[in-house]
C-alpha cells in the first residue's frame, strides 16, 4: 500500500503548518462528531473548527442534523459538538436537554441575535411614523393584502418557531393579521419577492442573516423586552396582557455532549474558548452567501489570516 | 347480476341505516354538545401514550438481554461501513487528516472515468440512445460542479436502492407465499407510505443514530413498499401452467423461485424497481436533513440564500440521476427477462475497467480529470433568477389576484365548509359509502380510523388536510387525465412525456416552491400548487396506461355501430378504462397525501405542520399520531376507491374478456 | 394407434379418485357413498370436479381424455400427478402409490418417470430453446454441457435444429410448442402427460403436431395420457378414450367401442359425427376364420377408412392379419362396404 500513497496536500498552507502540529497527541482517537445544520454561519464555524482541531491530530466528522431535532443525538452521544444553538428558537429545548445532565451549554459564541418585526427601508415613506412600534396603528393598511385588507399582513415565523406574535398584537391592539411562513427559506422568499417590486411587506427578520446587509429595512422599536413583560400581565402599556413588548435579543450557544469532557478534555476546552465576532461572522456569511464563494475556502482562508488566535485556544495542544 | 353479488357479501341496508340511525342519535344526545360539533383537544391521550413507548422502545427495549437499541446501531453501524465505502470510491478517494494536514492517498473515480464506464454499460445494455445520454449526463454533473455531490448521492441512493429492493422483494416473496399474512403486510406497507417521515424522525434517529445510516432507514421505509406490492402482483400474475412446469419437473422450492418464478415475473418486478429508485431520489432532500448530504443539502442550503438558479441545478442533478438510474436498470431487467445480460464476459468486463481506471490514474497527473476545472464551471442560475425576478415584477399582480379569488371565493369557503362538518355525520355518511362499495369489513374499519381521528384531537387539522388534499387531486385529475388521455393517441410523445412524469417526481418540490412564494406568497395556495405539481404525474400515467389497454375489438365494434369519435370515447373507451383510471385516483391521491409535509413548509396548518410542531419541540409522540392521521385519511381514500374499482371492473366485465 | 392387446402389464393405476372443491370439502373423506350423489353434495356446497375415476393404463398405451371444458379432465390430469391433490382414491405408477409419497419422493419421481407438456406452452421467456429444453436435466443437477448435449438432441428430435438459440418470443405458436414436447421428453420419461396441448394452435399445424406424437410414439412408446377436448385428435391419437361427463367418467374403450357402442345418450352425441369407417377395425368385420393367408392383407387395426382403397380396388378376398402376420380371417366385404356408405 505504501508504495500507491500518492501525497496531495490540499494547499500550501498545509505545508507550512502541517508539520508543526504533530508534537500533540489527542487524547482519544474517538472521532468528535461536529453537528451542522444548514445556515451558513454554522457551516463556517463548523468548518473553522474542524481545521482547527484537525489540525492537532483530532479525528473529526462533519454530521448534518436538523436544527430542532438535535437534542436526542447530544444526550445520546451521536452528536458532540455543536457551535451554535440560538436562543430566539431553540430556548426551551436547549434548556431542557441542558436539564438532563447530558448536554453541557459551552458558552455564548460571540454574535447576538436579534429578531423581530421588519420592513424594508422604502415602507418607511408610506409610514412615516416608523420605526416607532405606535406608527402601525394608524398605517397598517398600507401592509394589508386582499385576504387581510384593512387589517395589515404580517408575516410570522414557522409556527413552530413560537415567538408570541399574535399575542403581542392582541396586548398592543394592532390592527395586523399574522400569516406563518412554513420555513425560513420561504419567509425571505416573500421578502424578496416584495423587495423586488417595491410592495409592502412587514416580516419577522433575524439576525445574524445575510437578508439585512442585502435589503435595506431596519426593525420595528417596540417597547423592550425585560422578562416581566412576557411573565406579568400588569407590566407594560397594556395592563392585562403579557407580551405587550419587542422580543427578547438572545445569545448563541456552542454546545456539547456532557460525557465528551472526559474524553477529550483539550478539545473540550478549544471549544469552550472559541469566539467570534458578530461582525466578522456577517462578512463571512456575505462571502459564501452574496459572493458564491466555497464554505471550505473561506474558513481555511480565516484560518490562515487568523492563525495567532486560533492557536491561542488551543494553548493546552500547544505543549 | 354484479349488484346481487354485492347485496350478498354485502352491508345490508337495513344494518347499516339502522346503526347509523342509532350512532347519530347518541352521539348527538349523550355526548356533550362540543364533541358533536368538531373537537380539537383529545379524548385519550395517545399522544403521550405514543411518547411513552417510544422512549421506552429507544432506551429500554430488548430482544433476549440484547438492548434494542444496541441492536439498532449495530445495524446502522452495518450498513454506513457500506455507503462509506462507496462514497470514497466516488467522490472522496482516500484521506487521512483533515485541516492543516490533509493528505490524499489515492484519488476517487475521475468523472471522465466514470462517465465513459456508465455510458459503454448504456450502450451494451440499451444501444447507443442511452449511451449519449449518459454522457451527457455525466458532462452535465462536472461541469456544473455538481459532481462530488452527485457522487455522494449516488453513493447512498445506490445502497438504499439495494436495500429496498432485496427487503421488498423478500417481503414480497413471503406474503406471496403466505396469503394469510398478505392482508397484514398490505396494511403496514400502506401505513408505511403514508405516514410523513418527519413524524417518526426523532425514534429513528434515536435508534439509528445520526448520518447516512438514519437516512438510509427511512428512504427504504418510504421507497420498499411499491416494491413489495409490485413483488406480490408479479408473483401471482405467474401463469399457473408455469408452475405446474416447476413441479412436474421436480424443482425444489429454491429452484422454483430462482429459476422459475422471478425470472418469469421480472417484467413486472421492474416496474417496482422503477418506483423504488423514483422514490428512493425522491427522497433526497428530506435524507439530506438528517445527515445524507450530497445534492439535497446542495438543494437546501442554495434555497436558504434564495439561490433558485442554483436549488435548480442540484435539482435537476437528481433528476439526471433518478433517469439514468431507472433507464439502465430498466434496460438490465429487460436483458435479464429477455435471457440475454450483453454485461458479462471477460472482454466487456476488461474494457469497463479500462475506461475506468485510466482517466483515474490520469487524473493524479492531470488535476481536471480529478474534478473540472473551477475557473471553467457552468451555471445557468443567474439567469433563471434573473427569470424569476422578472416574472415576480412584471406578473405578480395579475397572479396576485388570480390567488385572491381562489383563496377567498372557493379554498377558504370550502375549508370552513369542511371545519364546520359535524364529525359524526361525516364519519358515519363515509362509513355507509364505504359499506356500500365494498361490504361490512370496509364499513368498519373506515369508522374505526375515523374515529381514532377524532379521539386523538386531530379531527380539524385532518379537515384541513383534506381539503387541501381533495382540492389538489381535484386539480391533478382536471390536469392529467386530459392530458393523458390526449397523449395516449400519440404514441411519438411518449418518450418526452415519460421524461417530463420523471422530472415532476423527482425535481425536489422545494426547488419550485420558493420561486412559487414569491409569486403566490407563504399560504395555501402555494402549498397546493406544490401537491399538484407532484400528484398530477400519476393522474397523466394512470390516464395513459388506461387508454392504451382498451380492448382493440371493442373499438372496432363501436367503429362498425358508426360511432363519433366523441360516443367512442364516451361509450366505450372511457368505461374499459374506467378501473385504471380509478387506481390512478388512488395513486393521485396517496401523493397528494404524501406531499403535506412538504407543503407544510410554505405555511399550511394542518396535520404536516403539526408532525413539524411536535418535531420541534423534541415529542415524539404528537408528530408520530398526527402521522398516523395522516395515514388513516390515506387507507381511508384508499378503501373507498379500491372498492369502487373492484366495482367498475365488475360492471366493465373484465371477467368475461 | 395400435390395437393394444391386453399382454403389457399395468403402468398406471388408478381407483376411485375424487376430487372434491367447496368451502368445506375437508369432511368429503366422512361421507357416505350414498351422500356423495351431485343433489347431495351440492346441498353442502361441494362440487365434486372428478368422481370415482377408476382405470388402469398399460404400458405403452396413449390414453386419451375427453371432455367438453369444465368435465373435469384437467383436473383428473393433475390429480394423476397430484399437481392437485386428490381428495380420495389410489392412484399407483408402476405400483408405487404415489399419494403416499413425501415431498421429495414426489419430487424425485417427477423428476425421473414424468414429463408434461401443457396447453400454453409455459416456456420460460428468459431462456434459449436449449435453455428451455435443457431445464428439467438443469433441475436435476447434470452438467450444463452434458444437459445441452442431450438438449441438442431433441433439439434435432422435434425438427428445430438452428434455432437452438432463439427465444420464445422469436419463435411461432407451433414451434413454441415443439419446444415444450422436446422439454417433456427431455428426462426420457416413461409416463406423458399432454394437457391439451394443441388446443392452442391453428389446425394445420395441429395435424402436423399431431403427427409429430404419434411419430415420437412410434419410435419410442412411453405411457401417456393426453387431455383433449378434439375428438378428431382422440380418435387420431388414442389407443382408448376415457369420455367425461361433469366429472364423471362416463365410458372407457377404443373408438370403435365408443362409436358402435355408446353407453349413454352423451357419448352417443358426442360421437354422432364421426364416420364409422373412420374407426371401425378391420378385425372387427371378420366373416370367416382362415388359416392361410390369400389374396391381399390387411393388418386387423387398420380401419376400414385406412383400407378403403384396398376394398374398392379389388374383388377378391381379403385376409386380415394380426401384427405378426399371422391371418387372423376373411374382412366381410358386404359389411365393409356398408360401413363405408352409412352417413354421420
Amino acid at each position: 500500500m505504501a508504495k500507491m500513497k500518492t501525497m496531495i496536500l490540499t494547499g500550501t498552507a498545509a505545508l507550512l503548518i502541517g508539520g508543526s502540529a504533530q508534537a500533540f497527541e489527542p487524547e482519544s482517537d474517538q472521532p468528535i462528531k461536529l453537528m451542522q445544520a444548514d445556515w451558513t454561519s454554522m457551516l463556517v464555524h463548523t468548518e473553522i473548527l474542524n481545521i482547527v482541531l484537525s489540525t492537532y491530530g483530532y479525528t473529526v466528522e462533519k454530521v448534518i442534523a436538523d436544527d430542532s431535532a438535535r437534542y436526542p443525538g447530544f444526550e445520546s452521544g451521536d452528536l458532540t459538538i455543536a457551535l451554535e444553538t440560538w436562543q430566539t428558537t431553540q430556548d426551551k429545548a436547549f434548556n431542557a436537554s441542558v436539564g438532563t445532565g447530558k448536554v453541557l451549554d459551552m458558552g455564548e459564541l460571540g454574535p447576538h441575535a436579534r429578531e423581530d418585526w421588519w420592513y424594508p427601508a422604502y415602507m418607511a415613506e408610506l409610514c412615516p411614523g416608523l420605526p416607532d412600534w405606535t406608527a402601525l396603528k394608524s398605517c397598517a393598511e398600507a401592509f394589508a393584502a386582499p385576504e387581510t385588507a384593512p387589517k395589515g399582513r404580517y408575516l410570522g415565523a414557522p409556527v413552530a418557531w413560537g415567538g408570541f406574535d399574535e399575542e403581542r398584537i392582541q396586548a398592543l391592539d394592532l390592527p395586523f393579521e399574522v400569516v406563518h411562513a412554513g420555513t425560513d427559506a420561504a419567509m425571505f422568499a416573500e421578502l424578496k419577492s416584495a423587495y423586488e417590486r417595491k410592495a409592502p411587506i412587514m416580516l419577522w427578520v433575524y439576525e445574524p442573516h445575510w437578508a439585512p446587509s442585502v435589503f435595506e429595512g431596519a426593525f420595528v422599536e417596540f417597547p423592550p423586552y425585560e422578562d416581566a413583560c412576557y411573565a406579568d400581565p400588569a407590566w407594560g402599556l397594556n395592563p392585562n396582557a403579557a407580551h405587550d413588548c419587542g422580543k427578547p435579543q438572545g445569545w448563541i450557544k456552542k454546545m456539547a455532549w456532557a460525557e465528551g469532557e472526559k474524553i477529550w478534555p483539550c478539545a473540550y476546552d478549544i471549544v469552550r474558548k472559541f469566539t467570534m465576532d458578530g461582525d466578522e461572522v456577517g462578512k463571512l456569511v456575505y462571502e459564501v452567501d452574496v459572493n458564491g464563494r466555497s464554505v471550505e475556502d473561506v474558513a481555511m482562508e480565516w484560518a490562515t489570516a487568523n492563525e495567532a488566535k486560533w492557536r491561542e485556544w488551543s494553548a493546552c495542544a500547544a505543549n | 347480476m354484479a349488484s346481487d353479488a354485492l347485496r350478498g357479501k354485502g352491508f345490508g341496508w337495513v344494518y347499516g341505516a339502522a346503526s347509523v340511525v342509532v350512532f347519530l342519535a347518541v352521539s348527538i344526545l349523550v355526548l356533550p354538545s362540543d364533541f358533536a360539533g368538531s373537537p380539537n383537544a383529545p379524548w385519550l391521550g395517545v399522544a403521550a401514550w405514543v411518547d411513552r413507548a417510544m422512549t421506552w422502545l429507544v432506551r429500554d427495549a430488548s430482544i433476549g438481554g440484547l438492548a434494542l437499541s444496541d441492536l439498532t446501531r449495530a445495524l446502522a453501524a452495518a450498513a454506513q461501513a457500506p455507503i462509506e465505502a462507496m462514497q470514497k470510491v466516488l467522490a472522496e478517494g482516500w484521506v487521512t487528516g483533515a485541516g492543516f494536514n490533509k493528505t490524499q492517498i489515492l484519488p476517487p473515480m475521475s468523472w471522465l472515468g466514470l462517465t465513459l464506464g456508465c455510458a459503454f454499460v448504456a450502450y451494451r445494455l440499451a444501444g447507443p440512445a442511452l449511451a449519449i445520454f449518459a454522457v451527457v449526463s455525466g458532462l452535465y454533473l462536472a461541469s456544473f460542479g455538481l459532481w462530488i455531490s452527485a457522487m455522494m448521492t449516488l453513493a447512498s441512493v445506490l445502497f438504499c436502492v439495494l436495500v429496498a429492493l432485496l427487503l421488498g422483494l423478500a417481503l414480497g416473496i413471503r406474503a406471496h407465499r403466505a396469503p394469510h399474512i398478505e392482508p397484514v403486510v398490505r396494511a403496514i406497507m400502506n401505513v408505511m407510505q403514508t405516514v410523513p417521515i418527519f413524524s417518526y424522525l426523532l425514534p429513528t434517529l434515536l435508534l439509528f443514530g445520526y448520518g447516512p445510516s438514519a437516512a438510509l432507514f427511512a428512504t427504504v421505509a418510504y421507497a420498499m413498499p411499491p416494491m413489495v406490492h409490485a413483488t406480490v402482483l408479479a408473483l401471482q400474475a405467474v401463469p399457473s401452467d408455469t408452475l405446474d412446469l416447476a413441479r412436474m419437473t421436480g424443482c425444489s422450492r429454491r429452484q422454483t423461485l430462482w429459476r422459475v418464478e422471478l425470472p418469469v415475473a421480472m417484467p413486472r418486478l421492474a416496474i417496482g424497481l422503477n418506483q423504488v429508485v423514483m422514490m428512493t431520489l425522491n427522497m433526497v432532500i428530506i435524507a439530506s436533513m438528517i445527515g445524507a448530504g450530497g445534492l439535497g443539502y446542495d438543494v437546501l442550503r442554495a434555497l436558504r440564500r434564495l439561490d433558485f438558479g442554483a436549488a435548480f441545478e442540484a435539482g435537476m442533478a437528481i433528476v439526471v440521476l433518478a433517469v439514468l438510474l431507472d433507464r439502465m436498470t430498466q434496460a438490465m431487467a429487460r436483458r435479464q427477462s429477455a435471457g440475454t445480460t450483453g454485461t458479462s464476459g471477460l472482454r466487456t468486463g476488461i474494457i469497463l475497467a479500462g475506461l475506468v481506471i485510466v482517466p483515474t490514474l490520469a487524473s493524479l497527473a492531470v488535476p481536471a480529470l480529478a474534478l473540472w476545472p473551477k475557473a471553467a464551471t457552468l451555471s445557468i442560475a443567474q439567469p433563471l433568477n434573473d427569470a424569476v425576478s422578472y416574472i415576480n415584477q412584471r406578473f405578480f399582480d395579475p397572479l396576485d389576484s388570480l390567488r385572491t379569488f381562489a383563496l377567498l371565493k372557493l379554498m377558504n369557503p370550502f375549508r370552513d365548509a369542511l371545519q364546520m362538518l359535524p364529525w359524526p355525520l361525516a364519519i358515519s355518511a363515509v362509513a355507509v359509502l364505504a359499506g356500500w362499495l365494498g361490504g361490512r369489513g370496509a364499513a368498519f374499519s373506515v369508522f374505526a380510523m375515523g374515529l381514532f381521528v377524532v379521539v386523538t384531537g386531530y379531527w380539524s387539522a385532518t379537515m384541513g388536510s383534506l381539503y387541501l388534499t381533495i382540492l389538489a387531486v381535484l386539480l391533478s385529475l382536471a390536469l392529467g387525465f386530459p392530458f393523458g388521455i390526449w397523449v395516449a393517441a400519440k404514441p411519438r410523445m411518449q418518450q418526452g412525456v415519460q421524461l417530463l412524469l420523471d422530472t415532476l417526481q423527482t425535481l425536489p418540490t422545494l426547488v419550485y416552491l420558493l420561486p412559487a412564494v414569491m409569486l403566490f406568497r407563504n399560504g395555501d395556495f402555494s402549498a397546493l400548487i406544490a401537491i399538484v405539481s407532484y400528484s398530477v404525474a400519476p393522474a397523466v400515467r394512470y390516464a395513459i396506461d388506461g387508454m392504451r389497454h382498451v380492448p382493440p375489438e371493442r373499438v372496432e365494434a363501436a367503429a362498425m355501430a358508426g360511432c363519433s369519435k366523441w360516443q367512442t370515447f364516451r361509450y366505450v373507451r372511457l368505461p374499459a378504462a374506467l378501473p385504471t383510471l380509478l387506481l390512478g385516483v388512488n395513486q393521485t391521491v396517496m401523493m397528494a397525501l404524501s406531499m403535506l409535509v412538504i407543503a407544510a413548509l410554505v405555511g399550511t396548518r394542518e396535520l404536516g405542520q403539526q408532525v413539524f410542531t411536535s418535531l420541534s419541540q423534541g415529542l415524539a409522540g404528537p408528530g408520530i399520531v398526527a402521522g398516523l392521521c395522516v395515514a388513516c385519511l390515506a387507507l381511508i381514500i384508499d378503501t373507498l376507491l379500491k372498492a369502487a374499482a373492484a366495482r367498475a371492473v365488475q360492471r366493465n366485465g373484465v371477467a368475461h374478456d | 394407434m395400435t390395437n393394444f392387446g391386453s399382454s403389457a402389464p399395468v403402468a398406471l393405476s388408478v381407483s376411485n379418485v375424487w376430487k372434491v372443491f367447496g368451502r368445506d370439502h375437508g369432511s368429503f373423506k366422512s361421507r357416505p357413498a350414498s351422500a356423495r350423489t351431485a343433489e347431495a353434495m351440492a346441498k353442502d356446497h361441494l362440487v365434486g370436479a372428478v368422481q370415482a375415476a377408476s382405470f388402469d393404463i398399460r404400458k405403452g398405451e396413449v390414453f386419451v381424455i375427453m371432455g367438453l371444458s369444465g368435465s373435469g379432465k384437467s383436473t383428473l390430469l393433475r390429480c394423476l400427478t397430484r399437481l392437485i391433490e386428490p381428495s380420495e382414491g389410489e392412484i399407483r405408477f408402476d405400483g408405487q402409490d404415489i399419494l403416499s409419497l413425501n415431498e421429495t419422493a414426489l419430487a424425485d419421481l417427477r423428476r425421473r418417470k414424468m414429463g408434461m407438456v401443457f396447453q400454453h406452452f409455459a416456456l420460460l421467456p428468459n431462456r434459449t430453446v436449449l435453455g428451455n429444453i435443457a431445464f428439467p436435466l438443469e433441475v436435476q443437477g447434470i452438467a450444463r454441457a452434458q444437459a445441452e448435449d442431450r438438449a441438442r438432441e431433441l433439439v434435432s428430435l422435434v425438427g428445430l435444429s438452428g434455432r437452438e438459440s432463439r427465444l420464445p418470443s422469436e419463435l411461432s405458436g407451433g414451434q413454441q410448442q415443439r419446444v415444450g414436447i422436446a422439454r417433456s421428453l427431455a428426462t426420457n420419461p416413461d409416463f406423458w402427460f399432454l394437457d391439451e396441448p394443441f388446443s392452442a394452435l391453428d389446425p394445420l399445424i395441429r395435424a402436423d403436431l399431431q403427427d409429430e406424437v404419434q411419430r415420437l410414439q412410434r419410435e419410442h412408446s412411453r405411457t401417456a395420457v393426453f387431455v383433449t377436448h378434439d375428438l378428431d385428435e382422440a380418435i387420431r391419437l388414442a389407443d382408448r378414450i376415457a369420455i367425461m361427463e361433469n366429472g364423471r367418467i362416463v365410458q372407457i374403450g377404443t373408438a370403435e367401442d365408443l362409436v358402435t357402442r355408446p353407453a349413454t345418450d352423451y357419448v352417443r352425441r358426442f360421437v354422432a359425427k364421426v364416420p364409422p369407417a373412420r374407426v371401425i377395425c378391420a378385425s372387427s368385420l371378420i366373416k370367416a376364420p382362415v388359416a392361410a393367408v390369400s389374396g391381399l392383407t390387411v393388418s386387423g387395426d387398420a380401419t376400414i377408412a385406412d383400407i378403403a382403397s384396398k376394398i374398392v380396388a379389388d374383388a377378391g378376398e381379403i385376409t386380415v392379419v394380426d401384427p405378426m402376420g399371422k391371418p387372423i380371417g376373411l374382412l366381410d366385404r358386404q359389411k365393409a362396404l356398408e360401413t363405408m356408405a352409412m352417413k354421420i
